[in-house]
């Protein structure tokens, strides 16, 4: 039970975080389909600023560097230039997929998958079986509650929920939804190289190309299944985990009778009847717009 | 006026530019304080701009504002607001999402920290009282009945000590007796020293409750502010309109800037054509018909209509009250649960819009720019759309030909434009109005469904707009008039039908009853 628990909580933690920064995102207007993009430049820098410094602090802080400086860019491109906000992430997300397979070359000189010889601290035997798991495990659940605190508690939430429902009536109060924007996604970069470094260096110590392999996307669905609330959101992406460990399960248990192809399409059918699941619920999420409604002059 | 006072609020010289748009054009005006002003105008002539420009929402290209004799920083709504102006918008700003308290909350300048609901409710509990808003601080905004939710507007614009409160046309959402709940607690907030700055329509509204009224037009300073107690509603009407337009006399101007005598409505005697002996079906009858719930609004519930070939029946009622629900079942949108719709005695509750629309069917939507029209697309495209979708989908088209009768209707219809193959955006609210006018109403219309025709548009295209829907019925049209501006409706109908919460409550006739039908708005008599 202890393994099957240790389990679940490995895969779902990366998602976790990642999901909490589409959580962000959404909450201030944007649909950030870059959240690929950003965890897996996430986990590729923490790898290769391990492989370079030894030091993990030094190759997490290069992640969140570079996943900040990403997010920023996203920002700059919706709002300053006014780009789709749906394309920009998506560019984003090839952008993070492209670039980090072309790092690797460059630093290793071929396409194999990076190791490195340290990853990210552990509990400790104080947690007896549960000492294997990572610190990024264990700040999960005071970061869930921390956003949610932050979103339903606090002033500057409730300016960033107006900021996403009604722009202009954050204007009226004097809030500035672009600034907001960018302080949303800036902490969502933060919150992606956790994700990344979490899944790079929290039970492995590797990169390899395309290691996300979609988690970005389950985890933006995550976010429209949770609504946009952090613990939902948060449950949303624990159930598409829980979905990827019983297909393991499975395989383990049934061998080769049932196709493995199959059995690791779990968590992206758990995803796809989510999102089905929310929509009939809700009606389906709104469209994604930045522009203000003006009435007449 | 002498000026024996610091203005509360002036404005000097200020020019706005939407792109090539001139909104306001060296705008100066100094407002006395304490005491309740109107700026009055019609739609266009720069009356939201100016509010904008007060409340630091929209930076001007050039001018000064100042706030008791102190210059403001333009364009910045915290030095607005520190100032201690205060803006609240037509189409209220609040997130639908939030409840009372979290929308007094969200733009409070005091210290907050963290908070549960709980003592946020009690934090807003006393503010709200003190403003008379006596429902659950917890109750989600999005649930209030659209008066409440102008109250808690209201309180959220007083949440700091404002000493300068802008509405802009508060009065264009409420019922009658909406409005008078306005206008005590406008009056009440004199009484505690508040400058109000009311941008109102109605003349009527306009002397019922300011002190002085200022006029603008196209986006100038045409009078004012003259103080109320000197001016008569014919004289303010002139200077609201301007000499040159050419407009209809008579009744129309009257309706259109609310200057009728409040009590009862003589309708302007338009003489009803001599309804034929009426052995053929009716052009419309829905019975009982109920829709499923849905995001938009209540849900109908046993509503009855009957529109008969040749009139034009309003429909009234404070928006939001099912309006939207009855256009989409008409047009084969909404999810009936039960009832039957007929054309002219068939059937068509399972016919889809392109059938209905086959037998004679013409909708005027509320949305003039997502629904109407296609803003991205042409002139042509967009006037043989309707058409277009008539017939097979698989047969031949000749543009070339569709643009030539394009021309030609659209200069029927006296639609400013250069090209028909310019774009939909490119029109100003009147001429896009008059594009859709030019499609819906065609010589195979029967049935036509008019939602809010003359929103926003100026009195010249609103009067263009009523003489289209009044000629197509004495073509022997049957009009469904959906409008919230009572004048509109008393002016045109023949018959006005009252909606409240998806029900119909009540039909009237001419001579209108105002407090009958304002009572029957609200469900005061029920």
């Amino acid at each position: 039970m202890d393994e099957m628990i240790i389990a679940i909580l490995r895969s779902s933690t990366p998602l976790i975080y990642v999901t909490l920064a589409g959580v962000l995102a959404q909450r201030t207007g944007i649909w950030n389909l870059g959240l690929e993009g950003l965890m897996i430049i996430g986990a590729c820098a923490t790898v290769l600023g391990i492989a370079i410094t030894g030091s993990f602090l030094q190759g997490f802080l290069l992640a969140v560097g570079l996943c900040v400086a990403a997010s920023v860019l996203l920002w700059f491109v919706i709002e300053r230039l006014k780009a789709n906000q749906i394309i920009a992430g998506l560019g984003l997300t090839g952008l993070g997929l492209g670039g980090t397979a072309f790092a690797v070359e460059a630093y290793m000189g071929s396409q194999v998958a990076v190791t490195v010889s340290s990853g990210a601290p552990k509990a400790g035997p104080v947690l007896g079986a549960f000492g294997v798991l990572s610190i990024f495990v264990l700040l999960m659940p005071v970061v869930v509650l921390g956003l949610w605190v932050l979103l339903k508690c606090t002033r500057f939430g409730l300016q960033l929920a107006a900021c996403g429902e009604h722009a202009f009536a954050a204007r009226s109060v004097g809030a500035d939804p672009s600034r907001i924007r960018l302080i949303a996604l800036a902490a969502g970069g933060v919150l992606c190289a956790a994700g990344g470094a979490e899944l790079a260096t929290g039970s492995l110590q590797l990169f390899a190309q395309n290691m996300t392999a979609g988690r970005g996307f389950m985890a933006f669905a995550a976010v429209i299944f949770g609504a946009g609330h952090p613990v939902w959101s948060t449950f949303a992406a624990l159930f598409f985990a829980v979905a990827g460990v019983l297909g393991i399960r499975v395989q383990l248990t049934f061998g080769d009778n049932i196709p493995h192809g199959l059995l690791q399409t779990l968590p992206y059918l758990a995803t796809i009847l989510g999102v089905w699941v929310s929509g009939k619920l809700r009606g389906g999420a709104k469209a994604a717009t930045l522009t203000e409604e003006q009435s007449d002059v | 006026m002498h000026r024996s006072f610091v203005p509360a609020l002036s404005c000097s010289g200020v020019t706005v530019q939407y792109g090539p748009v001139t909104a306001i054009a060296g705008l100066s005006i100094e407002f006395a304080p304490d005491l309740i002003h109107a700026v009055v105008g019609q739609n266009g002539a720069g009356k939201t701009t100016f509010a904008r420009v007060a409340a630091g929402l929209v930076r001007p290209e050039q001018g000064q504002i100042s706030v008791n004799g102190r210059p403001l920083p333009t364009g910045s709504v915290p030095n607005a607001r520190a100032a201690g102006v205060e803006l609240v918008h037509q189409s209220f700003a609040l997130p639908p999402s939030f409840t009372i308290a979290e929308a007094m909350e969200f733009g409070s300048t005091r210290p907050g920290g963290i908070f549960s609901g709980r003592s946020l409710a009690r934090r807003w509990k006393s503010h709200l009282r003190s403003l008379d808003i006596t429902a659950d601080p917890n109750s989600r905004i999005r649930d209030l009945p659209i008066e409440i939710q102008q109250g808690v507007e209201i309180a959220r614009a007083l949440v700091t000590e404002s000493k300068l409160l802008i509405l802009d046309e508060p009065t264009a959402v409420l019922s009658p007796s909406g409005i008078d709940l306005l206008f005590d607690r406008i009056r009440r907030l004199k009484s505690m020293g508040v400058t109000v700055v009311l941008i109102l329509h109605k003349i009527r509204e306009v002397l019922a409750v300011a002190d002085t009224v200022t006029v603008l037009r196209g986006g100038k300073h045409v009078a004012g502010p003259l103080p109320c107690t000197e001016l008569e509603s014919a004289s303010l009407a002139r200077l609201i309109i301007g000499d040159g337009t050419t407009v209809r006399e008579g009744g129309d101007i009257k309706a259109l800037t609310g200057a009728d005598a409040p009590e009862s409505f003589e309708r302007t005697a338009v003489p009803v054509t001599e309804t034929p002996a009426r052995t053929t079906a009716p052009l419309l009858e829905i019975r009982a018909v109920s829709t499923a719930p849905d995001s938009e609004g209540p849900p109908l519930s046993q509503i009855d209509v009957t529109l008969q070939p040749g009139e034009i029946l309003g429909v009234a009622g404070v928006e939001g009250n099912g309006q939207r629900t009855l256009v989409r079942a008409i047009a084969g949108h909404a999810d009936l649960i039960s009832g039957t719709i007929l054309f002219s005695g068939v059937d068509v509750t399972r016919e889809n819009l392109t059938e209905r629309r086959r037998q004679g069917l013409r909708i005027i939507p509320f949305e003039r720019n997502t629904e109407g029209l296609s803003l991205t697309s042409s002139l042509w495209e967009n006037w043989s759309s309707g058409a277009l979708l008539q017939g097979s989908l698989l047969r031949y088209v000749r543009p070339a030909q569709m643009r030539a009768s394009c021309d030609t209707t659209l200069s029927r219809w006296d639609v400013l434009y250069h090209d028909c193959r310019q774009s939909a955006g490119s029109l100003s609210g009147g001429n896009a109005q008059k594009l859709i006018l030019a499609r819906e109403i065609d010589d195979e219309a029967r049935l036509i469904v008019a939602a809010q025709p003359g929103r926003g548009l100026d009195v010249g295209a609103t009067a263009f707009v009523w003489d289209a829907l009044r000629s197509a019925r004495d073509r022997g049209c049957g009009v469904l008039l959906i409008s919230s501006d009572l004048d509109e409706l008393f002016d045109i109908s023949d018959r006005v039908l009252v909606m409240l919460s998806g029900r119909s409550v009540g039909e009237h006739s001419a001579p209108y009853d105002l407090q009958a039908i304002g009572a029957a708005m609200t469900g005061a008599n029920q």
